[in-house]
């Protein structure tokens, strides 16, 4: 049991358990509407977008979070707007504006020789979660999380016939700017748990998980916090114990449970057989 | 407390109009120059039922689109019950073409059928035992009761059009736009629909039926339109294929 309470004497620790929840969640919740609307490239675009947003905020020497959540806001925006009328594919705006993005990010750190707070904006630091990097959390989880809950039939309707919703005068176009929005807020709050690279596994990997133990929506979303959660407390208590990164700690927790659901799905489907 | 998705779409219907007037309607796509429907008049009264027939691309999905306000109108004007376009949405359902729907989400069959009653709820209000009552009811009236609680990926294709038409009988609808409605599907699922829309048209309702398959059907409707390029055509289709046939001929 000492080996579960000992962590938790260190405030940091307590701090990053309380994040790693939070942001699990989030992102699990978000992430099932981001898998089932085909958009988990849109999620990888954003995550790799934010790098010079942070590394602007870095150089100058304000808020990293800001800097992330304007650069993921701007590529979100910019990607709904080149895509618009069609002359270029939103999936190849997807697959190059990250990488251009990225690029960017790296340029302007290699500037100042110092690659020592690239590591932490590229895999994350959850470890190093400040009071007030909580309190943003909370916030922008409390407000993403109501918004989810308020506005789930019309984007429940909105994911599985675009088309009818359109015709009883759901507002679309905003709907989809939306959900844009609400995932570069997800995705800023992400980076701090596992960085810029791996944000978008935080999104996807709990979700598909889900997916494959049940077809039902609410249940899906469940499973897919729990899996989150689970993931993110025991990529922290590892990273702790075996002094690892923690952001790749807690991504690997997903791919093992996404790897446990397949294996028990294969099994089921073999007994059905 | 009631937050109508829009306004303006419950408007009262004129009783005098007819449930659909077209005038002079050109529709095309914004990536193409050509006109997917073209100065295309029509006018259909309420309560009678209308057979849309044409071969694929002929613009009978498009005129649907156009009159759900789907695709923007380049020229002319669509009246639905006397008004113009946007308003009285409520009343008007438009049955895609199967292919438009995402199967693979993860909901039941009777979550389907009850978005058939969002447009009464508007945002914020969930739905109530009366909304999930007349799912199961429009469920029981295409036979497919027993289905409410199964994922909607595990339906046939027969099953899948009588769902989507529960769904539309949801909305209450007085003006039902059906895309291919029979188009392959069962025999029971074809007697069915045909049943039901009899039924519809029973009860005062405007049905309009776009089809390829006209010859089985002939009879049923009140009036048929033949489409061919986006627009409208006297003859029977076949008389139609046959003049293009002669044309390509000419230019050999």
């Amino acid at each position: 049991m000492h080996y579960l309470t000992d962590p938790l004497q260190y405030v940091f620790i307590q701090r990053a358990l309380i994040a790693a929840v939070i942001i699990g969640v989030l992102c699990a919740a978000l992430g099932t509407f981001v898998v089932l609307r085909r958009m988990a490239v849109v999620g990888h675009a954003l995550t790799h977008s934010a790098l010079p947003g942070l590394v602007i905020a870095y150089l100058l020497g304000g808020s990293l979070f800001g800097g992330a959540l304007v650069a993921t806001v701007l590529t979100a925006l910019g990607i709904g707007f080149l895509a618009r009328d069609e002359s270029v594919y939103e999936d190849t705006l997807v697959g190059m504006i990250p990488n251009i993005m990225f690029a960017f990010g790296i340029l302007l750190i290699s500037t100042t020789k110092s690659f020592r707070d690239l590591f932490s904006m590229l895999f994350g630091n959850i470890l190093g979660v400040t009071n007030g990097d909580l309190h943003l959390i909370m916030l922008i989880s409390a407000v993403s999380l109501i918004a989810l809950f308020l506005f789930y039939k019309e984007l429940k309707l909105f994911t599985v016939d675009p088309n009818y919703a359109q015709t009883i005068g759901l507002p679309v176009k905003v709907m989809h700017y939306g959900i844009l929005l609400f995932l570069s807020f997800t995705v800023v709050v992400g980076i701090q748990a596992v960085g810029t690279v791996l944000t978008n596994a935080l999104l996807v990997v709990p979700v598909a998980a889900a997916r494959l133990l049940t077809d039902r929506l609410g249940r899906m979303i469940t499973l897919a916090c729990i899996f989150a959660v689970l993931s993110s407390i025991g990529g922290i208590y590892f990273s702790y114990y075996f002094g690892s990164a923690s952001g790749a700690s807690i991504v690997m927790f997903a791919a093992l449970i996404f790897a446990i659901a397949w294996v028990y799905k294969f099994i089921q489907k073999a007994i059905r057989l | 407390m009631k937050f109508p998705y829009c306004q303006h779409r419950h408007s009262t219907p004129d009783p005098q109009a007819p449930a659909l007037e077209i005038k002079g309607l050109g529709i095309s796509y914004s990536s193409e120059e050509k006109f997917a429907l073209k100065d295309f008049n029509i006018s259909v009264p309420a309560g009678s039922a209308l057979a849309l027939v044409g071969p694929n691309g002929a613009g009978k999905s498009t005129l649907f689109k156009a009159v759900c306000g789907l695709l923007p109108v380049r020229s002319g004007s669509i009246r639905v019950f006397g008004h113009p376009l946007g308003a009285c949405h409520h009343r008007v359902v438009y049955l895609p073409q199967r292919s438009e729907i995402d199967w693979h989400f993860p909901i039941s069959v009777l979550d389907l059928v009850v978005m058939g009653r969002y447009v009464y709820l508007g945002w914020f209000n969930k739905p109530q035992k009366k909304d999930i009552e007349i799912a199961r009811d429009a469920l029981k009236e295409m036979n497919v009761e027993d289905l409410a609680d199964r994922q909607i990926s595990k339906l046939s294709g027969g099953q899948q059009q009588r769902v989507l038409i529960a769904r539309a009988l949801a909305q209450n609808a007085d003006l039902l736009l059906l895309d291919e409605p029979l188009n392959a599907v069962d025999v029971s699922t074809r007697q069915t629909v045909a049943d039901v829309l009899h039924k519809i048209k029973a009860q005062g309702k405007t049905v309009i039926v776009a089809t390829h398959y006209y010859d089985q059907e002939e009879g049923r409707y009140d009036q048929a339109i033949y489409l061919k390029d986006g627009k409208k055509t006297s003859a029977t289709p076949g008389v139609a294929e046959l003049d293009s046939t002669h044309k390509d001929c000419d230019c050999n």
